[in-house]
Order: C-alpha cells, then structure tokens, then sequence
C-alpha cells in the first residue's frame, strides 16, 4: 500500500505558502500610491438566504469596479471584501470580526436576516463601522446604534400601515384580520386599530394556531362580525386552509394578504381558480423603471432583479458619495454625511459616478435608488418606499398598481 | 348557534383523528410502548396516497396505498428500532421511536421538500342545514374514517386474527400459552396501528394540504385522545378523539385558536391526575 508523505519541509513550504497567497493577491488588487478604502458585504452566499446573498454582493462589485474605473473616491481605490454570513448570527459575528479587525473595512453592506443584523450590529457600531442592512424587524433600528445603522427595507410599521391605507382605498367598512402568532402580530393589529378607524372602518381580529389543518370554527366567528375585507396575514399553508374554509363558507366578500404567503405556490396548491378569484396581494417593491433600477438589471444581467439586490446597490452608492462629501474615509464620516447625499433636495442622482463628480463640483446631491427614494428618518428607517399591489384573475397574479 | 356550529365541526375532526388514534392505542395495547414515531408515520402516509392519488387512482385505492406504506415503514421501523428497545422498558422505546418519526419526517423533507402540497380535489361550498353548514367534501372524508372504522372493530370482533390480537393485549402470557405466537401478534399491531395513522395523515391533508410537518401537527391530539379514552383501548380512543375534536374547536370561541395545544395537554393532565386508566379504562376492545 502506497501512502502519501508529508514531510515537514514540504509542509512548512506550503503552509507559507498558503499564507503568502492572499497576501501576494492583495498585493496586485493594492494601488501603488495611497491606502484603499476597504469595504465589505455580509451576505447570506449559503443557507436559508442563499438564494440572494450572491447576487447581492455580485451587484456591489460591479458599482466598486465602475468607480473604480472612474478614479475612485477622495483619489483612492476601493476595495471591496466579500464574506459569507451563511444566514447564521454565529457565522455572521465570525465573519463581521474578521472584516472589521483584520480586513479593516470601514462599512458592511448587506445582512440579511434579521437575527444576523442583531448580532453583528454592536460589533459594528462599537468599531465605528458603518452597517447598512435589508432585514426588517422593528427591533433593529431601536438597538442603540448611535447612528452607525441604517436599513433599506421597510420596517412592518411602514408596510402595515401602508396595508391599511390600501385597504381603505378598496371602500372596506368593517374589516376582519386573520393572523397566527408571530413577532409582528400584535403590531400589525395596534397599527391596523389606528389607520383603519381614521379612514371611517371599523377593524376587528382574531389570532389563529398555524397547526390546525381547518379553520372553520375560525371563518365562523370571523363571518359574525359581517366583514367586508379580511386580511389573511398568514403563512402559505396555514392560508392554504384558511381560504379554502373562507370560500367553502361562502364568504363574498374581498380578501388580502402578503405576496410572499399569497404566491404561485399558493394557487398552485389550492388548484382551483375560484377559490382564489379577486385576492388581493401586496408586497414593497423596487423602485421599477427608475435609472438606478435599471443600472441593477443590467449590472446583475436579471430583468427582474429582486429587492435585496436593489437594496445592496444603494447601499454601497450611498456610502461611497458619503466619504465623498465628507472628504474622509471613516465609519464616522458616513454616519455624518449619508442623510446629506440622500435627502433634502439637490442634484438627483441615481449611481454613484455621477453623484461623485457632483460632489466634486460643489453641488448638492439627493439620491434615488432602486430600492426607492432612500430617504432614511433619525432612526436609521426609510421613511417611504414604493409598493406592488397585484390581484389573482382567472388563476393569475396580474398588476393592479405599483403605488 | 356558533357553540352548535363549532360542535359540529368538532364532530368533523374528531371523526378524522378517531382513525390515527385507533391504531395508536392499539399498537399501545399490544407492544406496551407509546409509538411517537406517530408523526412520522401519519406524514408518510398522507404523501404515499397523496402520490397515488396524483397517479390517477380513485380515493379508497389511495387510501388503501397509504395503509399499506405507513403499515410497512411502522412494521420496519418496529423490528429494527422499537421492539429490541422495549425489553429495557417503555421509555427507551418510546424514545426511540420520537427518533425515527424525526427520521421519517426528514425523509419526507428530502424528498419533497418543505413546500405544502394539495391534493387535487374539487372544493365545493358548504350544504346549508338551517344555521348549521357542513362541506359534502368533509361528511365524505367521514363517511371513510367511520367505514375504516366499522371495518377495524369487525376484524377485531370477529376474526382470529383480530381475537388473537386482544388475547396478546390482556394477557401476553396467557395467549402465549395458547399457542398464539407473540411476534405475530406483534407484527400485525405494527403494520395495522401504523396503517391506520398513515390513513388518518391522509385524511387530514385531503382537507388541507400536506407537508413534512403534517404528522407532527396532529401528534399531540392522537395522544391526548388515546389517554383520554384509556391507553390501549379501540373504542376509548374513539370516545377521546370525539371529546378532544370537540374540546379543541370549542376552545376557539372561549380562548382562542392560539391555546389549541392547550386543551391537548389540558386533557391529559385531568386524566392522570383524575383517572389514570382514561375514560374507558385499559381494554383491548
């Protein structure tokens, strides 16, 4: 039997190697004049994010390469580290330590889980780091970040009351909310009770056990209170079984609910279009047929690049413009300076090259993104964003307004 | 009128979880461990007549796939996993047997994902009896489960197998005695108890849809009707699935639906602490 030997010479050789490499390869990414700048994204490349995180930072790396072909920032490189989160606050915190003490990046795009952004936000905001962010729990923008965090997607105030508001535009008098137990339902029904009564509808609820395989009882009392519009703020298998038993009991009037629980899975599953016929979705949505929505597509090669990467693309043009306004590259000169480049009036711009040569002569810049106006409150939550209202007809979802 | 309406429906599910509890506390009866692996079992069976539904096959050939495919895992899973355990006690077994529903179910995950299935079956609106509505779908999916049932109490009354299987659950010893051969007895509780649950997950996801948690949503309530009635008795597992259907639908208009579990552990505290023995008391029949 043949072994391979290692012997301690050839070992020692490869192992400097093996730590030589990188180096030799950051050596030839490295300008020959000044320091870069180095940023990071902190996607989910693996696990229950997968599906995004490559795209999301494949999108950041090519407004990197773009700016950097431009002259860079403040006359540097900038260098952009990509590192996998693996959609894990374990993994998360892990990566964001080595990002933040040994790849001294001075910003962190991108993560995506709310548990993830949990977990690394303190170490961020503790380092003087910047972390820009898509998950969307209410809790993340409370953390005490003393404005080392901002986030591009819409908090579930944001979306619910926006859910709200549509409902009344539907004409609803009475207004029924069917929901399991999750973190958001007890907000979504103290919002609902605000915006609802305001618009001259009255709101009532009830909270389901997302494990019962029927809902009668449940559609039974629902259908006591005579509404005219019942919101189904389920998950796809328990709203599976909820609008089954709405339409078994002869519920006429119309229905709602969120595009990820009311989705082609969905129909595909209840299987016949009259259950469904007329139900209402909801979902926010890129900032579509805007510049920077359309820099996205083709920067990604999509037609229909998803949120996240929208969101991941404002990020980074956000930040960069924000170094550049401040004449400095320091996790505190883009907490200064990022709601002077996005807000308030001046030059629209919707990517980042242009906003630097703005920037450079003298001009206010006000940026729009792909994710929508961008626009962020003391907090660190965007103050408004555009929704995508759609209606299931004869079996499939067809628009009704991007609003 | 709601409390009548909610009754009925419990009437409703507690005729779909008689079939599933059925074979547990038959299984209880005979193999002297709670079975756990229940919700694995009931899910494998909901997709294997969820497999042969789509194939084109009518209804009770469905159900009869699903029988036969939970009633061969149960058997498998027994020989290999529970019954060399059950010698060291119960709770070795009984865990061990949470551990392979665990197995199936992931299984169950691997091979069809996470995503919820439904199968093709055409809803129809409620009929309208005074205040009440019953769906035709649903007195169907019961006029099954009582035909399933009639069929296991009149092979358990009448046939020597079913006599065989009652004399092992009073008596091992003494049916041994007699000449009638413990593993078989044994074998048969396996694949018929498991046969009857992966029925019952079945019957339950035709009204529904399925996934890998499917079994998993129904264990607490095969349990706590098995208890209920009298671990190892047929007809108490009938009479505990009628009360906790029941139970758990009125339940929604007095506490709300998000307490369902609730009324499942309710059930089972009163009884250990009340009556040990469950309703009916331990009886094979």
């Amino acid at each position: 039997m043949s072994r391979i030997r290692i012997g301690r010479r050839a070992a020692l050789a490869g192992g400097v190697a093996a730590f030589a490499g990188p180096a030799v390869l950051r050596a030839q990414s490295a300008p020959s004049g000044a320091d870069p700048i180095r940023l990071a994204t902190l996607t989910p490349l693996t696990g229950a994010g997968g599906s995004y995180g490559p795209v999301m930072a494949k999108v950041a790396a090519a407004v990197t390469e773009e700016v950097n072909k431009a002259g860079g920032v403040l006359g540097r490189r900038i260098v952009l580290v990509s590192e996998d989160d693996q959609t894990s606050p374990e993994a998360g915190v892990r990566a964001a330590r080595k990002l933040i003490d040994v790849d001294k990046v001075i910003a962190i795009m991108g993560t995506w889980a709310s548990s993830v952004t949990t977990a690394v936000a303190p170490l961020c905001w503790e380092s003087k780091t910047f972390l820009c962010t898509v998950s969307g729990a209410d809790s993340i923008t409370l953390l005490p970040h003393q404005g080392f965090l901002i986030r591009t997607q819409p908090n579930s105030k944001l979306q619910v009351t926006r859910v709200g508001e549509f409902i009344l535009s539907l004409g609803a008098k009475k207004v029924f909310t069917m929901i399991p137990q999750t973190p958001f339902t007890q907000s979504t029904f103290d919002i609902l009770n605000q915006v609802l009564p305001k618009g001259g509808a009255t709101h009532q609820s009830l909270i389901y056990d997302d494990k019962k395989t029927t809902y009668r009882t449940e559609v039974d009392q629902a259908l006591r209170a005579s509404p005219d519009v019942i919101l189904a703020n389920g998950y796809t298998p328990d709203t599976v079984v909820l609008l089954k038993d709405l339409y078994r009991a002869g519920f006429k009037g119309k229905i709602l609910g969120f595009a990820y629980s009311i989705n082609q899975k969905l129909l595909d599953q209840v299987g016949q279009p009259e259950v469904v016929e007329g139900v209402y979705t909801f979902a926010p949505s890129p900032a579509e047929g805007s510049g920077a929505y359309e820099r996205v597509k083709a920067a990604v090669g999509s037609a229909n690049p998803d949120p996240y990467t929208c969101q991941v693309y404002d990020h980074i043009n956000m930040i960069l413009m924000s170094m550049a306004l401040a004449k400095d590259a320091s996790g505190v000169a883009i907490k200064d300076n990022i709601r002077k480049v996005t807000q308030g009036g001046g030059k629209s711009v919707d990517n980042a090259v242009d906003g630097l040569k703005a920037i450079a002569a003298g001009e206010k810049v006000d940026y729009a993104g792909a994710s929508g106006p961008c626009d962020f409150d003391d907090k660190g939550d965007i103050l408004d964003c555009k929704f995508r209202y759609e209606q299931v007809k004869a079996g499939k979802f067809t628009l009704v307004k991007i609003a | 009128m709601i409390a009548l309406q909610a009754l009925v429906n419990g009437l409703v599910s507690g005729t779909l979880l008689a079939v599933p509890a059925i074979g547990f506390t038959a299984m209880f009866a005979v193999l002297r461990f709670p079975n756990f692996s229940v919700s694995g079992v009931a899910t494998l069976g909901a997709f294997a007549g969820y497999l042969a539904y789509g194939s084109g096959l009518h209804m009770a050939g469905s159900l009869a796939v699903a029988f036969a495919v939970a009633g061969a895992a149960g058997l498998l899973f027994d020989k290999v996993a529970h019954l060399p355990l059950v010698r060291q006690g119960a709770l070795p077994a009984a865990i061990a047997s949470i551990a392979t529903g665990l197995v199936l179910e992931n299984v169950v995950r691997l091979s069809f994902g996470n995503e919820p299935r439904g199968y093709d079956r055409p809803i129809a609106r409620d009929i309208r009896l005074g205040e009440i509505r019953v769906s035709p779908q649903q007195l169907e999916t019961m006029a099954l489960a009582l035909a399933l049932m009639l069929a296991v109490f009149a092979v358990l009354a009448f046939t020597r197998i079913g006599k065989a299987m009652r004399a092992s659950a009073d008596n091992p010893e003494l049916a041994a005695l007699k000449g009638i051969r413990p593993e078989r007895v044994a074998m048969m509780a396996s694949f018929v108890g498991m046969g009857l649950v992966g029925v019952g997950g079945m019957l339950f996801g035709l009204d529904s849809s399925i996934d890998p948690l499917t079994g998993t949503r129904i264990l607490l309530s095969i349990f706590a009707a098995a208890v209920l009635g009298g671990l190892g008795s047929a007809p108490g597992a009938v009479l505990g699935a009628f009360l906790i259907g029941m139970a758990e639908e009125l339940s929604v208009l007095v506490v709300g639906s998000q307490y369902r579990a609730a009324v499942g552990f309710v059930a089972i505290l009163l009884v250990l602490t009340l009556r040990p023995r469950g309703l009916l008391g331990e009886r094979a029949f």
